[in-house]
């Protein structure tokens, strides 16, 4: 498990903080890093913005609409190819079932 | 709004040494300063941008002999003796990567507060939604063509 810690890394970082007016805002981050001998593979991607003003704290999510949007795409293809498979196999069935009867 | 892509270019790696170098550069694209930009200010609004980026590099190396081994020609070397024979190595290496950033969202700072304006990536939720159709129209086919058989 330690080995896979090595090679794998989650980790959310976060910018140095930036005021403006009465604001301060930290940018928050999150990279996935991969590494083996020889290359590596790193994704990073924005993950919220934390604004503080009067003491009180507000995080604000930087939400990656392609991102979803891809997602929901391929997740709805699978999930008809899924269906038309099942039905496709129980009308294969129900037909196999209807020619042994007339048999 | 499509990702950006810079043409390919090459870096000359002498060795496992500045091969190990570049991909220790890596972790620079880990930070949130590859993310985020520098903030822009105008009047009273401050604009910084957020995107995504995936880098991925690799490389490799070897070296070996044949085996066997080559007679010295006219045995001229300094070190070897005249006709003795030399083993045949030969070596060679490579390495190739890619990298790719999109813009995620824009993040607005005002008197008003702060806004997070998401970026929509048109062209390529248009190639996603175009292969999706092409999907689902391959696989109706297939199960019609299979119904007609049965």
């Amino acid at each position: 498990m330690a080995r896979l810690r090595d090679v794998v890394e989650v980790r959310t970082r976060a910018r140095d903080p930036i005021q403006v007016g009465e604001r301060t805002i930290t940018l928050q981050s999150k990279a996935v890093s991969v590494r083996w001998p020889g290359g590596g593979w790193v994704w990073n991607r924005p993950v919220a913005a934390l604004v503080e003003r009067d003491g009180e704290v507000e995080r604000i999510p930087i939400v990656d609409v392609t991102r979803i949007a891809i997602l929901a795409m391929v997740g709805a293809t699978a999930l008809l190819w899924l269906l038309a498979l099942s039905r496709s196999m129980v009308q294969r069935q129900e037909r196999k079932d209807g020619d042994g009867r007339t048999d | 709004m499509a990702e950006q892509t810079s043409g390919p270019f090459s870096v000359p790696i002498r060795g496992p040494e500045d091969a190990a170098l570049l991909v220790g550069r890596l972790s620079d694209a880990a930070q949130p300063s590859a993310v985020f930009s520098e903030p822009v200010t105008s009047g009273e609004r401050t604009v910084i941008t957020a995107c995504e980026v995936t880098i991925g590099l690799g490389f490799g190396y070897g070296m070996g002999s044949a085996g066997g081994a080559e007679p010295v020609g006219e045995g001229e070397g300094e070190g070897e003796a005249k006709g003795q024979p030399v083993p045949a190595v030969s070596g060679g290496g490579g390495g190739g990567g890619n990298a790719t950033a999109r813009p995620v969202a824009v993040i607005h700072i005002g008197p008003e507060g702060v806004e997070v304006e998401p970026v929509v990536d048109v062209t390529k939720l248009g190639l996603a939604f175009f292969t999706m159709l092409g999907s689902i129209f391959l696989m109706a086919g297939k199960i019609r063509k299979a119904a007609k058989k049965l």
